[in-house]
């Protein structure tokens, strides 16, 4: 499906965002990286499902009910092989918040390899359009509200002074003994969605907000963990 | 496009609604403003009854004028004004609703779709409503009581009336000498942006400032900011900043968001400067008003120098925060300097704190050698030279602190382009001082000097230019 037709898509079901895995196909018509996944409808059907993806895998419902999947135990990490999905999926199934959801399945992913967790958000101002902004995620942006905006459409030298606002931006650089983070993966993603012809610009009216949190990003690329598009 | 704007900054005919036969409503003061500023057109005050209008003689509506008029200036009820601007259809060119009552309440926002509509199926432009009126020395027309007949290069579009009239008085007591000033009030038609286009275009304009409470079409703003990269200075006074985020945010980033984030992301992608204060948006277009940007060598070492060894250390922590750089002299300044036997108490680091005992030196000229070495050894890209004239007062004679001034400004040209100079008259209030500080303000503005009270007022004028240098070293052209 394309953008257009994801976003008609979600309008069509009454809802009042992209569901996750709409919200990565989006992305990736836009060339950001996102992990390899499947959809499954219950723990039986997993096994075969996930046979081409490699482990570790991650597992989230699927619900409309559930906006914040992570603090409801909507989803499980690190499970190595498909035992433990079937495992994760049935143990989820019984949890009291899914069995009273509509769930439409569960989402197996491959999961990203560690790295620096970043935040790349989106508005739409009523001044001036589309805004994207970038932050570095867990506490940077959630308590220091250290994140940086710039008006759609931005240039890569926007994207670079972006990440050089940052209070934070020593720590792409590998603050504390660890490996230095490739910011050209990043800036490379500001620019797919929030540059000349990005998501953003080309869905100027579609979304009021996003949030792709957390972006992974390691020495050498950056991948979308997870999305959300809010609609207008 | 200059064409369309000439009726309204050079207006040949003008009409005044509201005045009253008996003289002394605001549009009978409008009146006596503008035939007192000079202007030379015909005038045409509205009065449904009145022959004559202060012995002018008066029309009963827009319609029945003798020639078409190219500004209206209109201040009666909102209530009567969509029926008047009908019946004048195709004969205003621009029409300023002064009057209140409209968008700013929501009983009247109705009102001002009516007006607006009037206008545009008139094909007139729309000013207002809700604001004061214009200024604009070329056309020799004012709203405001003390209004400069000189034409200067700064042009002002304010949102605000009342602040409008701040702009003007107190960029006149501090030397910002204006191309135009116009009060746009709730924007039913005209915008920041339209005027935006008027000003970059203008000739006349070289700076141009702004105070906007809501951007209206704010997308065009942002790209005709962005398409002029900075080409003509843009200082931007921005009202209600603090707003917190969007008020029902469903995401981190919604929450985020807010008005100050915009305008702020607007400031770095277009290179306007934002200010906080009236007092840094009048600081700062002096100073882009007066010192020409040096693109090719942004701003980055500046020298302090003047007396007062307190105000030196408070000033170079000051500048330090702005971002601006004021560290000690390397060794060849140091040993130029040190050669002069300069008394003691004269400290020679940078800040370089001359007391009044050394600056009083051969009657002020020691001045020219101290200048002389840091321009030539020092090499600062700015040199902001502080005057306590306090300091001064009962100790040396008069004519020092103007030898002293004399002196820099001769090193200024043995070195020229080389380092911008801004002057800080410090004062204490007393009448006598501030007198004669008003004298050496003025010699010093009419030689293109940007004077200022005090240097955190100096401090933030230089920051803004040296932002506004490396926009342009880096994205400029």
């Amino acid at each position: 499906m394309t953008g257009v037709e994801l976003i008609a898509a979600a309008r069509k079901a009454g809802r009042a965002s992209l569901d996750e895995l709409s919200g990565k196909r989006l992305l990736a018509g836009f060339a950001v990286s996102v992990p390899k996944s499947v959809m499954v409808a219950d723990a039986g059907a997993a096994t075969a499902a996930i046979a081409n993806l490699t482990p570790p895998f991650v597992v989230k419902v699927m619900s409309p009910d559930i906006l914040h999947k992570s603090d409801a135990g909507c989803v499980k990490i690190g499970l190595q092989n498909s035992d433990q999905v079937e495992q994760a999926i049935s143990a989820m199934a019984a949890l009291p918040a899914i069995k009273t959801a509509r769930v439409e399945g569960y989402l197996v992913e491959e999961m990203a390899p560690g790295g620096q967790e970043i935040v790349v958000g989106a508005v739409r101002d009523p001044d001036f359009g589309p805004m994207i902004m970038v932050g570095l995620g867990g506490i940077f942006v959630e308590v220091l509200a250290d994140v940086a905006f710039r008006i759609c459409p931005i240039t890569r030298l926007d994207a670079g002074e972006m990440l050089d606002e940052l209070k934070g931006s020593a720590i792409l650089n590998g603050a504390r003994g660890r490996k230095a983070v490739s910011r050209d993966a990043i800036m490379d993603v500001l620019l797919k969605i929030g540059g000349e012809d990005g998501l953003l610009m080309r869905h100027a009216e579609d979304f009021k907000e996003a949030d792709i949190n957390p972006l992974i990003v390691s020495d050498t690329g950056a991948v979308a963990v997870d999305a959300r598009f809010i609609l207008v | 496009m200059l064409q369309r704007y000439a009726p309204l900054f050079m207006p040949k005919t003008v009409a005044v609604v509201g005045a009253s036969s008996k003289g002394n409503a605001l549009p009978n003061v409008f009146i006596r403003r503008i035939r007192e500023f000079g202007f030379a057109g015909d005038i045409y005050p509205i009065h449904p009854t009145a022959a004559t209008i202060d012995g002018i003689p008066a029309f009963p509506n827009l319609a029945a004028t003798p020639k078409p008029i190219d500004y209206a200036y209109i201040a009666v009820s909102a209530a009567q004004i969509p029926a008047m601007l009908k019946v004048a259809a195709g004969r205003v060119r621009y029409a300023q609703v002064v009057s209140s009552g409209f968008g700013e309440v929501d009983e009247g926002k109705e009102l001002q779709q009516q007006v607006l509509d009037a206008a545009r199926a008139g094909g007139m432009r729309l000013l207002g409503p809700n604001c004061l009126g214009i200024y604009t020395p070329r056309g020799k027309i004012t709203f405001t009581e003390i209004s400069p007949k000189e034409v200067g290069t700064v042009g002002v579009i304010s949102q605000s009336g009342g602040l409008g009239t701040d702009i003007i008085r107190r960029g006149l007591s501090r030397g910002v000498k204006f191309s135009g000033l116009v009060t746009v009030g709730n924007c039913a038609d005209v915008t920041p942006s339209d005027l935006l286009e008027f000003y970059l275009a203008d000739e006349q304009t070289e700076v141009i400032g702004f105070y906007i409470e809501t951007a209206k079409d704010g997308r065009r703003l942002f790209e005709m900011l962005r398409a002029a990269k900075a080409r003509k200075p843009v200082v931007i006074l921005k009202g209600g900043r603090t707003g917190q985020g969007l008020a029902a945010a469903a995401s981190h980033t919604g929450s985020l968001a807010g008005d100050d984030r915009a305008w702020i992301a607007l400031s770095r992608q277009t290179g306007c400067v934002l200010v906080d204060t009236l007092d840094q948006f009048i600081d700062t277009l002096l100073i882009f008003q007066t010192l020409t940007p040096q693109p090719q060598h942004p701003t980055k070492r500046v020298v302090l120098f003047g007396n007062g060894g307190g105000t030196s250390v408070l000033a170079t922590d000051y500048f330090a925060r702005l971002g601006l750089d004021v560290t000690p002299f390397a060794q060849p300044a140091l040993d130029a300097l040190a050669a002069l036997k300069l008394p003691p108490g004269t400290s020679i680091t940078n800040p370089v704190d001359c007391p009044v005992s050394t600056l009083q030196q051969e009657n002020g000229s020691v001045a020219e050698k101290i200048l002389d070495e840091i321009y030539a050894k020092g090499k600062p890209e700015a040199l902001v030279m502080h005057l306590n004239m306090s300091a001064f007062a009962g100790r040396t004679p008069p004519e020092v602190i103007e030898n002293v001034l004399k002196a820099a400004l001769r090193v200024q040209t043995h070195y020229p382009g080389q380092a911008h100079f801004l002057l800080v008259l410090r004062s204490d209030g007393d009448p006598d001082l501030e007198a004669r500080k008003r004298k050496f303000r003025d010699s010093a503005l009419a030689l293109g000097i940007p004077v200022y009270d005090e240097m955190s007022n100096a401090g933030h004028a230089l920051a803004a230019l040296q932002a506004h240098e490396r926009f342009l070293h880096t994205r400029g052209g």
